[in-house]
């Protein structure tokens, strides 16, 4: 297979010379006096022979020829490879590897100029696309597509016809289309394979687009004909006339300006006897007498003359300004630009699908964090500060159960119940210790459950210290979904989406389905006629805040998968998620849904109009929100009759 | 005939007695006179303590009269502090930046000097452009103004926009919190024209007194801190004497049988909001020039929260209750974090309270809440009650 690939391209190289060498030192012993000297023309003739030979041994020669480790033994001229230097110098047989040793002085050392070096290296790459090991054939295109050159499209598009492998085939043809849209010799070749290139989405097919379609800002007094124009700029919209008058001034168009420190420069440059020309130095603290002062000094042909600010307006509309294509050929850049808008087309349909994703999967992030507390809070009217730290000990569950189970898929798997058990308890403590004396005082809830949350993660620190803990997610976990070269979504935020669906719909059973559901409603909407229809508030309210903290400790492990695990970690998300708390609506599942969602969307949203900043993004997005409570105080899914009086 | 206002409120009298002995006694004692008793560093910290009361006043107000658990009001603080923190710092540095341009050769013009000034401030976010909130920087009679009308204004527009649609309760305070966090957040960029993350520094040395020791001028400013707070406590004092008192008060017990009544729920609830800010923008002008930098950690939603944990502490609804929790806790605060607290030494463990302060803090918070819902200052109404 290699012999006629390596035939093919000697064939190619139209240097069909035949090979009757059995070795790769016979052939250089042939072409003693160029492969020791090579120049850039003499150097085809041994290129040509070693190709046609087809030996196996001439690809690792060419790469040592190429790097300068080729020396000849001056005692019978024989050509070997340099493996170690020194004053004995380790040398290694071309064609079998035997090594040996020879004393430096009598080596000497072949040196390919820059030219040879890149006639070699043209036919390593030819080597190296027709390799048998696709690894290496893979390694060439990727090489190719790191640096273009004009030189590499013709053995690319030699090479396609015999690959192989269908996946790498595609690769070459779409790298060869890249290249040929680059480096073709006619306008029309250019054109069909920037046709070939439209449907590409990828960001190197873009790159070379805008290659093509690169421009460079020009100045004239008249626009010349032969100019490939993109367009004209205009004064006020793409540069200010003072960017307009400083371009001028780079084309040598107009005279350069004399800023204010050349003023001062001058100034102070002329001062005698405590004055300036006739004005004396105390006055020159304001521009107006600087200026009079410097055109004194000019009128006396001591300095060159200011350029006034109606000259500069005047200088910059008496010029056209324009950006011109580097590409030369209109309509090479035409069917680029057509091309290139076709493909930004599908670019933003992908990105606006990615961003609708990654804002899905924002969403479940805060639907996880915030159902637990949208129970506790919605449910039974208590605010719950510390529910950001249940988060943070399901987060540390998932840590310490990954310390003693190493097998992460298992430990995620023990881990989650764990979490559960684990804040469900907690919760449950702090529920009879602390909230049950307060029911009757809902601010002071909120002040005692901070008191809790503040020792929770001092509590925290002391134990774990102030380092984040990694939490790490299983093999099967990483990576992402990739549907194109814009959509793709890491497993991780599948997973949690899927987590998330899950919980949606058990809590959603639980409430509606079970007998302690029903209790919880009944008791939620009126505590003393369901305890006299023999239902035990006390335990309905200690059941439900275990609940909701316990879906706290699953969110924690879920969030700990794809961000670091802190003591502070609570404190990031207990904002979020009482706003989506309030947001949505209190006492319903379905309106903390939609709350995440409006909060998940819209921090995505304005992300990607404000894509630098994100505190900005959260800036705004708190804002909307304060005026969003506005005008639904009770949020998106508001309760409406008897259940909703406080 | 009425009795006069003091004689109906002896808190007040027996409340600006004890402060004005504390003041004269630290003053006596202070290096500054010459005695040395009381460091410099120390007079600052309880300067700082009496501005920290001040908002704790403001903070009871709101919270233990009118009802409102407000978790913002530390915005107010700093906004008060970057207020004067941006005349501080640009006096100053003009001061520095005239300094070195009078070697030149030829006087600078205004352009230079504010460019020079600009690029000394902003430096560190790159930039050299004043940006438009600073256009009054320059004036410290407008700076002073703002302290009072900034966050005035920003607290009658929320205030506004909250009360009118009927935001109370739990929601009213996760609102509040928001809104602090969005200053912080806002202020936490480096374009925000406030130098971001690294805030207003240098503000311990004021432009034109700096002849002054620190020792002098932290007495001044303790001197200062004092005034204002026992102005602020007689202020809030004579504002719930008589029928407004009652008022707002009702509004905390029942605020819809407040509004059957006939009261306008929505402005006295308005009034008390914006008041509370204002005062809480003077304390925080006072606070910052002796901390000597702010930045926008400070007004983190946190820094709120452990404004009500003061109240709460020191005793809702009794103004001296206030400032005798915001006092205790921020003292001993410091004196655990600082060190000052001696480790126990269990033997297998031994805890530092530079550690184990928060968790103190935490649970005896949540201790306070349950068996003392009066507070510290629950205990005078012991006393009271024996003596009758």
């Amino acid at each position: 297979m290699f012999r006629l690939f390596s035939l093919a391209l000697a064939l190619w190289l139209s240097a069909p010379a035949v090979a009757f060498s059995q070795t790769l030192q016979d052939i250089l012993q042939t072409h003693q006096e160029e492969v020791l000297k090579p120049g850039r023309r003499s150097v085809g003739v041994v290129l040509a022979d070693l190709m046609a030979s087809g030996l196996p041994q001439a690809l690792p020669f060419l790469e040592a020829w190429r790097d300068r480790e080729i020396v000849q033994r001056d005692s019978d001229g024989l050509f070997f490879r340099v493996l170690a230097e020194g004053d004995i110098v380790t040398l290694a047989d071309l064609d079998t590897g035997t090594e040996l040793q020879a004393p430096d002085n009598e080596l000497t050392e072949s040196r390919p100029n820059g030219g040879v070096r890149r006639a070699i290296g043209e036919v390593l790459v030819q080597f190296q696309l027709s390799d048998p090991d696709i690894g290496k054939r893979q390694a060439a295109v990727d090489a190719i597509a790191r640096s273009m050159d004009a030189s590499q499209l013709a053995p690319l598009e030699a090479s396609i016809d015999g690959e192989p492998d269908p996946v790498l085939k595609l690769a070459k043809s779409r790298l060869a289309n890249m290249l040929a849209a680059l480096f073709s010799d006619t306008a029309d070749a250019r054109i069909i394979a920037i046709a070939a290139l439209s449907g590409d989405l990828s960001v190197d097919t873009r790159a070379v687009l805008n290659r093509l379609l690169s421009t460079t800002d020009a100045v004239a007094e008249t626009l010349s004909a032969d100019v490939n124009l993109a367009r004209i700029l205009k004064v006020g919209v793409d540069f200010t006339p003072a960017e307009g008058y400083g371009r001028l001034v780079t084309a040598e168009l107009a005279p350069p300006l004399v800023s204010n420190d050349d003023i001062r420069a001058a100034l102070v440059a002329n001062v005698a006897d405590a004055q300036v020309v006739d004005v004396p130095v105390h006055a020159l603290g304001t521009d107006a007498a600087r200026w009079l002062a410097y055109d004194m000094l000019v009128a006396g042909g001591l300095a060159s003359p200011r350029v006034k600010p109606q000259e500069q307006i005047d200088a910059v509309a008496a010029h056209v300004f324009y950006a011109a294509y580097t590409e030369p050929e209109k309509r090479v850049t035409d069917a680029a630009r057509s091309a290139l808008n076709a493909i930004e087309t599908k670019v933003a349909i992908s990105q606006a699908a990615d961003l609708g994703l990654d804002a899905l999967s924002l969403a479940s992030i805060y639907f996880l964090a915030a159902i637990g507390l949208a129970i506790t809070f919605g449910v039974m009217g208590v605010i719950n500060m510390a529910h950001g730290e249940f988060i943070m000990m399901g987060a540390y569950t998932g840590f310490v159960v990954q310390q003693f189970v190493p097998d992460y898929t298992l430990s995620i798997l023990i881990a989650l119940p764990l979490a559960f058990v684990i804040t469900f308890g907690a919760g449950v403590a702090m529920e009879r210790l602390v909230i049950r004396y307060l029911y009757h005082r809902p601010l002071e809830t909120l002040l005692a459950t901070f008191g809790v949350s503040i020792a929770l993660q001092q509590l925290a620190k002391n134990i774990f210290g102030t380092q984040a803990r990694p939490l790490t997610s299983p093999g099967w976990l990483d990576g992402a979904w990739v549907l194109n070269d814009v959509i793709a979504i890491s497993y991780i935020r599948i997973a949690i989406f899927v987590l998330a669906l899950i919980f949606l719909a058990l809590i959603l059973f639980v409430l509606k389905r079970t007998r302690l559901g029903l209790e919880v409603r009944a008791v939620t909407q009126n505590p003393g006629m369901a305890a006299s229809m023999g239902i035990n508030p006390d335990r309905i309210n200690m059941l439900t805040f275990g609940f909701g903290s316990g879906i706290a400790g699953i969110a924690g492990v879920a969030i700990g998968l794809y961000a670091k695990v802190t003591s502070e970690m609570g404190a990031d998300y207990i904002v979020q998620s009482f706003m989506t708390v309030v947001v949505g609506g209190v006492g319903n599942v379905w309106g903390t849904l939609a709350g995440a969602s409006l909060i998940g969307f819209l921090q995505k949203g304005i992300e990607w109009l404000n894509p630098s900043n994100t505190l900005a993004a959260q800036t705004y997005m708190i804002l909307f929100i304060i005026l969003f409570i506005q005008f639904r105080p009770k949020g998106i899914v508001a309760l409406k009759g008897r259940a909703a009086a406080d | 005939m009425q009795r006069s206002f003091l004689a109906q409120n002896p808190s007040v009298l027996w409340f600006i007695a004890c402060l004005a002995i504390f003041t004269a006694v630290v003053t006596v004692l202070s290096e500054a006179m010459g005695v040395g008793l009381i460091s410099t560093s120390f007079v600052k910290t309880l300067g700082k303590t009496l501005c920290l009361c001040l908002i704790a006043i403001a903070m009871d107000v709101v919270w233990g009269y009118c009802g409102i658990l407000s978790l913002g009001h530390f915005a107010f603080f700093g906004i008060g502090g970057y207020a004067i923190g941006m005349w501080l710092m640009y006096a100053r540095t003009e001061k520095i930046v005239l300094e070195s341009l009078s070697g030149q050769p030829i006087p600078p013009t205004t352009a230079e000097i504010s460019d020079a000034i600009g690029n000394q401030i902003f430096g560190v976010v790159g930039s050299s452009e004043f940006p438009v909130i600073w256009a009054f920087a320059d004036s410290l009679f407008l700076q002073l103004l703002m302290v009072v009308l900034v966050p005035g204004l920003l607290a009658l527009v929320f205030g506004w926009l909250a009360f009118r649609s009927r935001v109370t309760g739990v929601y009213l305070s996760i609102l509040t919190q928001a809104m602090t966090l969005a200053l912080a957040l806002y202020l936490f960029q480096n374009n925000s024209g406030l130098r971001g993350n690294n805030g207003l520094s240098g503000l311990q040395n004021i432009p034109g007194f700096a002849h002054l020791s620190q020792a002098t001028v932290s007495l001044a400013f303790f001197t200062a801190s004092a005034f204002a707070l026992g102005a602020g406590h007689v202020f809030f004092a004579w504002v719930l004497s008589g029928k407004m008192g009652s008022v707002v008060e009702g509004i905390r017990d029942n605020e819809a049988r407040v509004r059957f009544l006939g009261y306008h729920v929505e402005s006295y609830k308005l009034f008390i909001f914006t008041t509370t800010a204002v005062v809480s923008g003077i304390a925080g002008a006072l606070y910052y020039p002796q901390a000597g930098i702010i930045n926008p950690g400070e007004i983190a939603p946190i820094a709120s929260i452990y404004l009500a944990v003061w109240v709460a502490i020191g005793g809702r609804g009794r103004l001296y209750g206030a400032v005798i929790g915001a006092a205790a806790v921020s003292l001993v605060s410091s004196w655990f974090t600082g060190g000052g607290a001696p480790d126990i030494n269990f033997g297998f463990y031994v805890i530092q309270w530079t550690d184990w302060w928060l968790v103190l803090l935490g649970f005896s918070f949540v201790a306070v809440t349950l068996f003392f819902p009066k507070g510290i200052g629950g205990l005078f109404d012991l006393l009271v009650r024996k003596q009758s």
